[in-house]
């Protein structure tokens, strides 16, 4: 840290640089009183060093809501979200996937969170006024290998999902080119390739969007039951890398989680988050549920849903918790071209029987 | 000048000098010279002359400063009663905490993601400015966020909801028309203050800061941390370092509760604890952060309902009630009877979750 750069008088200065503080850092963490025996300053003298330093570390002074709301500062708030290719899931969500911050998709085996995700990083392509970023996406794969079979369908299938938008701009798009398709085997390659690789791509502006496919593969692999602390303090590590990526970026980051069975009853010690009557919870804790923002569950029902005469089984997103959204849900289903949802007005669906 | 030479604000190895040399009362030194001092004391010139500059400085206010005020009980409470609290718009919230949130003093709300701590902060940085004519502070708020979930859309449909109630409560007194007219969504988020930390770093340069920010904006009445266990439960070896550290910004921030009448409001995330075979949903940072606000709020599911529980109040009983959160914000949970929890594990129907299933187009 350049101290002569701060506001202070020089002899404040010399007293820092003589008492051996290198970073901000060290004198934020350093209290009034320490930093006194340290420095010999008056206390007056100390309250002024910890401000100018202060002053130093602040990256941008507050600003109001009306300012974020009117869009004058897309460094906190942009304004635009990332649409999901549908105007009901859209609608669900009041515009789609927020910039900044940790979605989480969790759902069991077959409930079709892969297919969102890659719906995800073909709708991350278009341009902001579409719904996207312009720009890419970095797919994660913890579990299986890349369905790169479906995402060539789904590619192929764009103009039948977004009709609203002219085919010469969908046949422009080179959509596998901008997908960047990691595998992760263990949680070394994955925090690896999260805190190197990731934010190159990142900072070259080539991706807009973080997929990883499923974070709960590795955490739950390579720990023990009884090792929950380290688990919980690698979960952290994680987390922190991609909030911190995310915010820097604006980029949006989608985790899909698997779920765990809930055996017993309501259990003090183990949230619910209010889901009463479900079998099934999203993995990993409340450590990981601390860090997502936005938790959203996908769950496969029974019955048929039919669209053009072709049907698929209908599955049911919910928002379990989101600063800026109720809890509510809505119908999909899964067809060729992707992930669609269902008005309410659907008659052949057999709600019942949800998991 | 009776002053002692400890309580003078020297650097302490000044005054540690000053004293062994024999110099007990500032009286003792107001008539030495400085080369004079320097040679009996054994400090620099410099600070020689310091010293007697700041002895001949405040030689005047001094005596006046000397005695300091007392202040009996009574004058203390007619001070606690004067600085107000900060309603919640859920009345069973407000009557638990006598009133509302309390000015002056430090509040921690602890919960589960999703039970609605930030729900209930960015409500209350819409409450506090309620004008005062309607029951309010007519203040303004600062809300540090450390997580990102500050989404303005939401504190705009708050807004909106609050100046509906509002409207609904006006009579017709000329006041309480004209406060109304003043009173619209754009107004009050411009009168919400945001800034984001993205590390512990950060949110300490932040509270340093606070003294300043404060003294230039005095009508802020509100100062919420969201949340204060976010930046400091990773990347911390030293787990004395972090206790230390929170302990000095607990310090702080009661301070300046205090010094400058606001109402600070901490949120905590919740951690599992496993004592004796059995798990416990318990507040995060540890045993010794728990004594460190003056309030503690822990906001918990029990089945479909969401409980608030005040745990630790000076003031108030302990108390659990039940809210609900609804695209207007916090409010009271409705007077239906409730099912017990088991049985809405039985009878609660896949479609009941979605109270309001968002099929229209909302944007």
């Amino acid at each position: 840290m350049e101290w002569e750069q701060l506001d202070l008088n020089p002899r404040i200065i010399a007293a820092v640089k003589k008492a051996n503080f290198r970073s901000a850092r060290e004198i934020l963490c350093v209290s009034g009183p320490d930093l006194q025996r340290l420095t010999r300053l008056s206390k007056t003298d100390v309250q002024r060093l910890h401000c100018a330093v202060a002053a130093a570390v602040r990256k941008s002074k507050p600003v109001t809501a009306l300012q974020l709301i009117r869009g004058e500062c897309p460094v906190l708030e942009a304004g635009n979200r990332l649409s999901f290719s549908c105007r009901i899931l859209d609608g669900l969500m009041r515009g789609g996937l927020p910039l900044r911050g940790i979605t989480e998709l969790a759902g069991e085996s077959g409930a079709g969170k892969t297919q969102f995700c890659l719906q995800l990083c073909l709708s991350v392509q278009y341009p902001q006024e579409n719904g996207g970023l312009n720009s890419g996406a970095v797919y994660i794969c913890t579990e299986d290998s890349f369905p790169i079979k479906r995402l060539r369908q789904l590619i192929a299938l764009q103009p039948r999902l977004r009709p609203d938008l002219p085919p010469a701009l969908i046949h422009s798009q080179r959509f596998s080119d901008n997908i960047y398709i990691e595998h992760a085997v263990d949680l070394e390659a994955l925090q690896a390739c999260v805190s190197q690789r990731v934010p190159v791509l990142l900072k070259r502006g080539l991706v807009r969007l973080l997929v990883v496919d499923s974070v709960a593969a590795l955490f739950r692999s390579e720990f023990q039951a009884d090792e929950a602390v380290q688990r919980s303090r690698h979960l952290l590590a994680f987390s922190n890398t991609l909030h911190r990526l995310s915010h820097e970026y604006g980029a949006p980051v989608v985790c899909v989680n698997q779920v765990t069975d809930v055996v017993d009853g309501p259990n003090p010690g183990r949230c619910d988050y209010g889901l009463v009557g479900s079998k099934v919870l999203p993995a990993l804790g409340i450590a990981w549920a601390n860090q997502v923002m936005v938790r959203l569950m996908l769950r496969r029902l029974v019955g048929q849903v039919q669209s053009d005469s072709r049907s698929s089984a209908p599955r049911k997103l919910e928002v379990v918790f989101a600063p800026h959204l109720p809890r509510a849900s809505c119908l999909c289903g899964v067809w060729e071209e992707g992930v669609r949802g269902i008005p309410d007005d659907h008659s052949d669906l057999q709600p019942q029987g949800s998991s | 000048m009776h002053r002692t030479v400890p309580s003078l604000p020297l650097a302490p190895s000044v005054k540690v000098k000053l004293i062994n040399a024999g110099f007990q009362v500032a009286s003792d030194l107001i008539d030495m010279r400085p080369l004079q001092l320097c040679k009996e004391v054994g400090i620099s010139q410099q600070e020689a002359v310091e010293v007697l500059q700041m002895l001949r400085d405040d030689g005047q206010p001094h005596q006046q400063r000397a005695a300091t005020e007392s202040l009996t009980a009574l004058d203390l409470l007619h001070q606690e009663q004067a600085l107000g609290s900060i309603v919640t718009f859920c009345s069973a919230l407000d009557d638990a905490l006598g009133g509302g949130l309390p000015v002056g003093k430090t509040t921690e709300i602890c919960g589960a993601p999703g039970v609605g701590k930030t729900q209930l902060c960015m409500q209350l940085a819409v409450d506090v400015q309620i004008p005062v004519c309607f029951g309010g502070l007519g203040g303004k708020a600062l809300y540090i966020d450390t997580e990102g979930s500050f989404l303005v859309q939401r504190v705009a449909d708050m807004a909106e909801a609050a100046v509906q109630h509002c409207t609904l409560l006006a009579e017709d007194t000329e006041k309480k028309i004209q406060a109304l007219e003043e009173l619209t969504v754009e107004k009050i988020l411009s009168n919400i203050f945001l800034v984001r930390c993205h590390d512990y770093v950060e949110l300490l340069a932040e509270v340093y800061l606070l003294p300043d920010f404060l003294s230039e904006h005095p009508e802020v009445r509100l100062v919420v941390i969201d949340s204060i266990a976010f930046p400091f439960r990773h990347d911390f070896e030293d787990l004395s370092q972090r206790t230390r550290l929170l302990n000095g910004l607990a310090q702080q921030l009661i301070q300046l509760a205090t010094q400058h009448s606001v109402a600070v409001v901490l949120t905590n995330q919740m951690t599992t604890r496993v004592s004796n075979g059995q798990s416990k949903l318990v507040p995060a940072l540890g045993e010794s952060w728990g004594h460190a606000a003056t309030q503690r709020l822990i906001l918990h599911w029990e089945g479909l309902r969401r409980l608030a529980s005040l745990y630790k109040s000076p003031s108030q009983m302990e108390a659990t009630i039940q809210y609900q959160i609804t695209v207007q914000g916090f409010r009271d949970a409705p007077d239906e009877p409730r099912p017990t929890p088991a049985t809405s594990a039985v009878s609660s129907p896949s479609g009941n979750h979605s109270k309001h299933p968002r099929m229209e187009d909302r944007s």
